[in-house]
């Protein structure tokens, strides 16, 4: 073993520095801390006046929250519910910072300029969200289950079971922020359109009809299949059947590394995305050079098409959705 | 120790068996997998190459590159291990249970996220240097103290700084989830769906240090002798360490760039070529590297079927075989034969 | 010796003398973490003066900042401070009994062994069974694992060298199966272990300081009272064995109290790491060798390491709130390696 003996004299010297860095640090924020907690005051009034006397209870995923009046100060603590926010015409005072293109998705930039960022979804700022004094705080069971005590400490909080099932957030939020008639417009609207989309779709394909599809991601060391989940999901509202010939259909994400594995993807019309980076684009590049991709019904159709990210995955709201859906028109060429 | 094959002859009939058991090994590695394939396509596959059949397809482009990579790195890993064990005479000294293949992994995953590199060129040498720094730390912090390098001491060390560096790479990671999923199945170690093209730049290193490992054995076995005696018998035993430790380094260092982390060869398969031709490493060091290509290439197989339709990552199949392994050598008592 | 000052209580049953050193240092220590608690308490989003941060805790404040000091920053320093001296100590007693320098609950098998637990109940049991009982996942696999080295570790009697090699394995085996699950599992549920193996105060709440105390107020005296009665290095020898039946036992009680120690730090706040690993050699920079007064100063450097990361998790960079473990990580690793430069000069 090390010997090991620090002298006395390094040890307070040591102490010192420690000691005096401390009372430096005290010395500054006095005046600071001061200044700041009298505005937290003056909010704090302000937002105590608007409050109206109806009060609704919502059940949720972490149980039931009773709210009063019209919120007006929400945080949204994951991306979909930004999304759903902003669709409704309401800008949140604090919002997660987004997984690409951070601090927000460029689709929402005009509409959340100057928003408060409270921190990663995975472990938003508990102390920026409580210093936003909001009224409305939502939340998602998967991210957020461990903190919803302490949000709820903060402001009523409701919470979804999953990040990307836009019509439950849209719905839940519609409910709790007293806007019900907005959730269902926009809820409607995107009906009327997935009609819409059906009709064409059948006058166009006929008997083709309805399509296979595959989403397929290519990461850095593997690529994947997303088969239910945000696009998965909005695919088969559409009308669309899954992956003609994959093994397992209880997964969410099918991760394949072996190029074997391109087989599985098989479908009529494939949607692909992937991260804006050197090493994806060479896995990319791997794949799809591949002898066995050639053989994909989708490819011999020419039917492969590059598509957003964003839209078709991390975005996970009713916006993204329906940007997501323009896209499946123009690649179909269909009137919208 | 009681060994299998004592006699020169035996050795060599030996060593030509397992070459023969790794022939085979290579082709079962490459006939089974989500769809099997006759023989006869291996066969025709190479010879005969038809672009329009499938099965030839996937030989060529999958299968056999999957193969290959697998019987490269098994191989280095293995002599990695070997020379490893003669270095620090210890018999649980391996490039992952001292902490190498951790260097090499930490500063890939750094160099990526925090520098942006994405040359495969240049992730090969990060590696190299990731696994040299590695190296060194555990071999200076191991022999420290009055007792010089105890194995007790230096598996320790190597624990220390295993933990270091996964901290560290956890540390980058944990906040980037998207650069997270991306590298899931590299960080866990595998050799499927890797492209030729990441084997290319690093196999001539591997190929020169293994040749210059197998002329080695001679010096080898007199540095096992113990370094005094080494001395008087004329060779310059830290020369001789030096190298051992640019050679360890390059095997393990780019094995992990090509497949990530693949723990517990290098420590299982020196164990088996001792038990078969004694302590010689003229003989260790081939025997390591044909042993070692069988063991990974069989993990290799059986990864495929642990949970179909999935894939196991490699990495995690050696851990599973590798582990127990290493508990027994524990058990046995390290103590005494150390 | 005149340097020791004595401590007894009144019927002489628990008297120890501690070095007249130790004692200054324990006392400049203490006041150090009083120190380090009020900027821990002032540090976050928004800067509270150290003051004001005593008035509020003494009760004389005027309840400005009741939300955010005592529901977010009181339970997480404390938390902090819990989880430190606990890894801490649980590191102290395995080099002691190990007697190397390098044994630490996230070497030897105990962490991992808690991270398989965590790791196997956020991808399996998360959204149908309440996020409450991952501690218990935990410390369960801490102490199965923990089981399972130590019986595999026997042979007529147990080693500690034999001990720790078995960690490493049986650590290497659990690591396995956390990757193994990391892979498979879905984006939200790997993102959550990752953050679980990096080791987060994260969301730390008044409740988990009420669970984590009880093991520290009973297992941390009961170390020290083991110490006065044992010597620890004996624990060590690996000739011990031929001391019979009672080195066992002691041995036994020591790792017992270790695993828990380490077991329901780990619970709680993930695989922080390297805390046991560097408190105790702060330590013995400090007070030399005496394994009586090591214990509580551990515990105290400890409680300052991971305070003082986590307080810089928190405001570093702002607004994001980061995993703790990311800077114990960076606390620790840098003085590891002083460690290993100083040592080299010797």
């Amino acid at each position: 073993m090390p010997k090991l003996s620090l002298q006395k004299k390094n040890f307070f010297v040591l102490f010192t520095l420690l000691l005096t860095f401390a009372l430096l640090l005290v010395g500054c924020g006095e005046k600071t801390s001061n200044s700041s907690s009298s505005q937290e005051n003056d909010k704090a009034e302000e937002s105590n006046t608007e409050s109206e006397s109806s009060s609704r209870e919502i059940t949720h995923a972490m149980g039931t929250t009773t709210i009063e009046g019209t919120p007006t100060k929400i945080v949204t603590l994951y991306q979909g519910a930004t999304d759903v926010a902003v669709a409704m015409g309401i800008k949140p005072v604090g919002v997660v910072e987004s997984w690409a293109e951070a601090p927000v998705y460029n689709y929402m930039k005009n509409e959340l300029d100057g928003v408060a960022i409270v921190g990663q979804e995975t472990q938003p700022n508990l102390e920026e969200i409580a210093k936003l004094k909001p009224d409305l705080i939502i939340a998602s069971k998967v991210r957020h289950e461990e903190i919803y005590d302490q949000l709820s400490q903060i402001a009523p909080t409701v919470a979804h079971e999953t990040v990307f099932d836009f019509k439950g957030t849209a719905e839940m939020m519609g409910q709790a922020m007293n806007q019900e008639d907005k959730v269902n417009e926009l809820l409607g609207d995107w009906d009327t359109r997935v009609a819409d989309f059906q009709a064409k779709i059948k006058e166009k394909l006929g008997d083709k009809w309805p399509f296979h599809v595959s989403v397929v991601n290519f990461r850095a060391d593997h690529a994947r299949i997303y088969v239910t989940g945000y696009a998965g999901s909005i695919l088969s509202e559409l009308g669309f059947q899954g992956p003609k010939n994959l093994t397992d259909d209880s997964l969410e994400i099918v991760k394949l590394t072996d190029k074997e594995s391109i087989t599985q993807m098989n479908a009529d019309v494939i949607y692909m995305f992937m991260e804006n980076d050197e090493t994806v684009k060479k896995t990319y590049e791997d794949w799809t050079n591949h002898p066995l991709w050639k053989e994909l019904d989708a490819v011999k159709a020419n039917q492969v098409y590059q598509v957003d990210e964003i839209n078709w995955n991390l975005a996970g709201g009713i916006t993204s959705a329906n940007l997501m859906l323009d896209d499946i028109y123009d690649k179909f060429e269909l009137e919208k | 120790m009681r060994i299998i094959l004592s006699s020169t002859p035996m050795k060599q009939i030996g060593l030509f068996i397992s070459c023969l058991i790794l022939l085979l090994a290579f082709i079962f590695s490459i006939a089974i997998g989500q769809t099997s394939i006759p023989f006869s396509s291996i066969y025709d596959a190479i010879f005969h190459f038809d672009a329009a059949d499938k099965e030839h397809v996937i030989i060529r482009t999958s299968r056999f590159t999957r193969a290959v990579i697998a019987t490269v790195v098994g191989a280095s890993l293995a002599i990695a291990g070997a020379l490893m064990r003669a270095l620090t005479r210890n018999p649980l000294a391996a490039p992952d249970i001292l902490g190498i293949n951790a260097g090499a992994i930490f500063f890939i995953v750094s160099a990526i996220t925090l520098f942006s590199v994405q040359s495969l060129m240049s992730y090969m040498w990060i590696a190299f240097l990731g696994a040299g720094a590695a190296g060194a730390m555990v071999f200076f912090l191991g022999s420290l103290g009055r007792d010089g390098l105890t194995p007790i001491k230096i598996v320790l060390a190597g624990a220390a700084i295993t933990a270091l560096f996964v901290s560290f790479t956890q540390g980058l990671l944990v906040i980037d989830e998207q650069g997270l999923q991306s590298v899931l199945f590299w960080l866990a170690g595998s050799v499927s769906g890797r492209s030729i093209e990441m084997l290319v730049p690093v196999l001539p290193f591997i190929l020169g240090v293994t040749v210059v490992a197998i002329f080695m054995g001679r010096s080898i076995n007199i540095l096992q002798s113990g370094d005094d005696i080494a001395k008087g018998l004329g060779q310059r035993t830290m020369l001789t360490k030096i190298t051992l430790g640019i050679i360890i380094i390059i095997l393990a260092g780019s094995s992990v760039a090509v497949a990530g982390s693949i723990g517990f060869i290098g420590l299982i398969v020196p164990h088996m070529a001792i038990q078969l031709v004694g302590t010689d490493y003229r003989w260790i060091i081939p025997y390591s590297a044909v042993l070692g290509a069988i063991l990974l290439l069989s993990a290799d197989i059986a990864a495929r079927y642990v949970i179909m339709p999935l894939e196991m990552p490699i990495g995690v199949m050696t851990a599973l075989i590798g582990a127990p392994f290493f508990i027994y050598i524990a058990r046995k008592g390290l103590a005494k034969n150390a | 010796m005149p340097n020791y000052v004595s401590v007894r209580t009144k019927t002489n049953r628990i008297s120890f003398q501690i070095a007249k050193r130790t004692a200054w240092i324990l006392l400049l220590l203490s006041l150090l973490l009083i120190l380090i608690t009020v900027l821990g308490l002032s540090a976050g989003s928004e800067f509270i003066h150290p003051v004001t941060v005593v008035k509020e805790l003494l009760g004389y404040g005027n309840g400005d900042y009741d939300f955010v000091l005592h529901t977010l920053r009181l339970p997480r320093v404390l938390m902090a401070l819990l989880v430190g001296a606990a890894l801490g100590v649980a590191g102290l007693i395995l080099q002691g009994i190990i007697r190397n320098p390098l044994a630490a609950p996230d070497i030897i098998g105990i962490t991992s062994g808690a991270s398989m637990g965590a790791i196997i109940f956020i991808v399996y049991f998360m959204g149908s069974v309440s996020i409450q009982f991952l501690p218990l996942a935990a410390i369960l696999g801490a102490g199965i694992v923990s089981f399972i080295i130590y019986l595999l570790s026997w042979r007529k009697g147990v080693t500690p060298i034999r001990m720790v090699l078995i960690g490493i394995g049986i650590s290497a085996l659990a690591k396995a199966v956390v990757t193994m699950l990391l892979v498979i599992s879905n984006v939200a549920a790997t993102t959550k272990a990752y953050l679980w193996l990096t080791g987060s105060l994260y969301g730390a709440n008044m409740q988990d300081v009420y669970l984590l105390l009880p093991w520290l107020v009973i297992l941390m005296p009961l170390t020290f009272i083991l110490a006065r009665t044992v010597n620890v290095k004996e624990l060590g020898d690996e000739i011990a064995i031929g001391l019979g039946v009672k080195v066992q036992v002691y041995r036994l009680l020591f790792l017992l109290i270790s695993v828990m120690l380490a077991g329901s730090a780990v619970a709680f706040a993930g695989g922080i790491a390297f805390v046991g690993l560097v408190a105790p050699h702060m330590s013995r920079m400090l007070v030399g060798r005496s394994f009586a007064g090591l214990i509580p100063v551990t515990a105290i450097i400890g409680g300052i390491i991971v305070i003082v990361a986590d307080m810089v998790a928190r405001t570093a960079f702002l607004p994001k709130d980061l995993p703790t473990g990311v800077f114990t990580a960076a606390i620790g690793a840098p003085f590891f390696i002083y460690l290993l430069f100083r040592t080299r000069n010797q």
